[in-house]
């Protein structure tokens, strides 16, 4: 079966004030259905840059990305619109749930913007959340009401209402302390065991251990465990960027 | 993005910004009020005209043709015969005479009439009688007051003075009836009726009649009869039909068509204001709406990343300005209708009549609303496309990670 996600000679330059600035280079990544995968890095190492081309949010200057084996620079920006809507769930560092809006508009917000028609909306969400294993009695709470843990369990609800082909989440731990961190973590574990695709962004190598298969990014380039260490083994003084 | 969905947004983004919303739509509520107002008024003082007019003054038709001569009550029995299409033709005759009650003195226009003259111009009295063909036929010294001159002689326009005798220039006439004023329209109010054939021997020394007026069969068509009209006097009396000073017929429209040019300036100077407003309330709806995106940057990043799409983005911002210059209308066209009794004492003043300013009722029309309500969606719509279209092009990426 083709990956859900394949990536090949990715290169990102962005053009700024500063000059160009070279964000990924030759990036080549395949991610199979139901894997759990954690790419890591410093910051700076064009991880947030990867993860936004991932999630069809940024478009690489060169080379292809076939998501679901569909290459997506070939469509327009509704088309894209639609991809990220129905095919891709995004967990964010800081949630960026809508904080008046309930627990249950917040996670219904993507069907709105796939055509789901309204009857369908609460049973989705409620699956969803029942998937993240969060109580009932919150549904209708304000997400400003909840606490940094269920807040983000809300959001990976919100990522997995519209059953997506790959949930995309940036640093999902990195405003939780570990325990709560640990139980977010344990859910992505549980939708990976459900067959559900995850990728982890993150630059903490405790998140990385409950990943399947680890790739870490260093200026643009993606380096294999093995490279990664053969690296650090050469030159000590990186391991502070880390 | 359903339509639902789309109202749900907008419902909720104008809930959560109550305060700030009501203060930015004060510009087109005033704007919107101000329109309102302005054609409520004048839709009142029309309305108020036309039932002061009554219904046989539509038919009324006012003559005045000037020939080197003078012209005589022979000169209106020959037109009545030339001019089938009038019920009746009626003449008046102009002077002026110093009249006194036991306590009052003033000099008031005295009207010469015929007897038919009260019907042709659909007045009724509101005490005593009117004039017979006797009183013309023998020149009585009677004379019909209308409220006006009643208070000027006694103080008072409800004090009942049939019977009681005044005096115009020193000869004893025996009052018989009071009429309602005239407005300003009719020739405004204080005026004095006796007798054409009394006034021809005792006040202008001359049996000749100043103008005309016909009473039209029921179903004439107003606009041709002005001109067969015209035809008849200019062929009668041989006049220059093309000087304006020699002939000239007017009917109670060309009377209404008058006071709607005579309206114009005040609806010119209310369209200003309201004109001005409006600009100033769209330009400040704008300013709302780009404070608004930039508020909400984060959010429209996390829409895109979810799925929206820039046209979504652009429906729900635009939704939302013109949502609320709406709402700017709506309580703009209820202040306006209030307001609009408010300024019913000015307008009163304008059609006056006579002692007591005419109550106006001020009239509120669904063209009126649905011009207003059109204005407030082009504003919405027009101040709202820009910080809308500035929302959708926002770039996700910097958008989601804006501070």
């Amino acid at each position: 079966m083709a990956p859900v996600i394949d990536i090949r000679g990715v290169h990102r330059i962005y053009e700024s004030a500063a000059g160009y600035m070279h964000a990924l280079r030759g990036v080549s990544l395949q991610v199979e259905r139901g894997e759990l995968l954690c790419i890591m890095g410093p910051s700076g190492s064009g991880k947030s840059t990867l993860m936004n081309t991932l999630g069809c949010l940024d478009t690489p200057t060169s080379g292809t990305y076939l998501l679901e084996g569909v290459d997506v620079s070939m469509l327009d920006d509704d088309e894209l619109a639609e991809l990220r809507a129905t095919r891709l769930g995004f967990v964010f560092q800081s949630f960026n749930l809508l904080p008046r809006a309930t627990v249950m508009r917040n996670v219904t917000l993507p069907l709105v913007y796939s055509d789901c028609p309204v009857s369908e909306r609460r049973v989705r969400a409620s699956r969803a959340l029942a998937a993240v294993s969060l109580p009932e009695q919150y549904f209708d709470h304000r997400s400003n009401e909840l606490s940094g843990g269920q807040m983000q369990r809300v959001a990976i609800a919100r990522a997995l209402v519209n059953d997506p082909a790959v949930i995309l989440a940036d640093e999902p731990t990195g405003n939780l302390d570990s325990a709560t961190g640990e139980m977010v973590l344990r859910t992505f574990r549980t939708l990976r065991d459900e067959g559900k695709t995850i990728v982890l962004i993150t630059h903490d190598p405790e998140v990385a251990r409950w990943a399947d298969r680890t790739v870490h990014i260093r200026d643009g380039r993606l380096l294999t465990d093995e490279q990664e260490r053969a690296l650090l083994a050469a030159d000590p003084t990186t391991r502070s960027a880390t | 993005m359903r339509a639902r969905d789309l109202v749900y947004e907008t419902a909720s983004a104008l809930d959560a910004n109550r305060g700030r919303s009501l203060l930015t739509v004060l510009g087109i509520v005033i704007g919107i009020s101000a329109v309102i107002a302005m054609t409520a008024l004048i839709g009142g003082i029309k309305q108020t005209l036309m039932g002061e007019l009554g219904l046989n003054q539509a038919r009324m038709v006012s003559m005045y043709a000037y020939p080197n001569r003078e012209v005589t009550l022979d000169d209106l029995d020959r037109l009545a015969e030339l001019m089938p299409e009038y019920e009746c033709l009626t003449a008046a005759t102009y002077g002026a005479a110093e009249a006194k009650s036991e306590t009052k003195t003033f000099t008031p226009t005295v009207i010469g009439v015929l007897p038919s003259y009260f019907e042709v111009m659909g007045l009724d009295p509101v005490e005593g009688s009117l004039f017979t063909q006797r009183d013309q036929d023998s020149g009585a010294l009677v004379v019909v007051l209308d409220k006006g001159s009643v208070k000027e002689l006694y103080g008072n326009p409800d004090e009942p003075v049939v019977g009681k005798t005044i005096s115009l220039n020193n000869v004893s006439y025996a009052v018989v009836g009071v009429i309602e004023s005239g407005s300003v329209m009719m020739g405004g109010s204080g005026m004095l009726y006796i007798p054409f054939s009394t006034c021809g021997a005792r006040i202008t020394g001359s049996m000749s009649v100043n103008d005309f007026s016909g009473l039209a069969r029921e179903g004439t068509d107003m606009e041709a009869i002005t001109e067969t009209t015209k035809a008849a006097l200019v062929s009668y009396f041989q006049l220059d039909g093309d000087d304006e000073e020699n002939v000239y017929v007017m009917t109670m429209q060309s009377v209404m068509d008058e006071l709607d040019s005579m309206m114009a300036s005040f609806q010119l100077m209310m369209t200003s204001v309201a004109s001005i407003s409006l600009l100033v309330g769209g330009i400040g709806i704008m300013n709302m709406m780009l404070t608004n995106v930039t508020e909400r940057i984060r959010e429209i990043g996390l829409r895109k990343a979810l799925g929206a799409r820039s046209s979504d983005i652009t429906k729900q911002f635009l939704l939302e300005s013109v949502c609320l210059c709406l709402a700017g209308g709506v309580i703009g066209i209820v202040l306006g209708y209030l307001g609009s009794f408010a300024l019913t004492g000015f307008a009163g003043g304008l059609v006056q009549t006579g002692s007591a300013p005419a109550t106006v009722t001020p009239v509120i029309d669904a063209q009126a609303v649905g011009i207003a309500t059109g204005i407030c969606v082009l504003i919405g719509v027009a101040f709202g496309y820009y910080p809308a279209r500035r929302a959708a092009k926002l770039d996700p990426v910097e958008s989601l990670h804006y501070q």
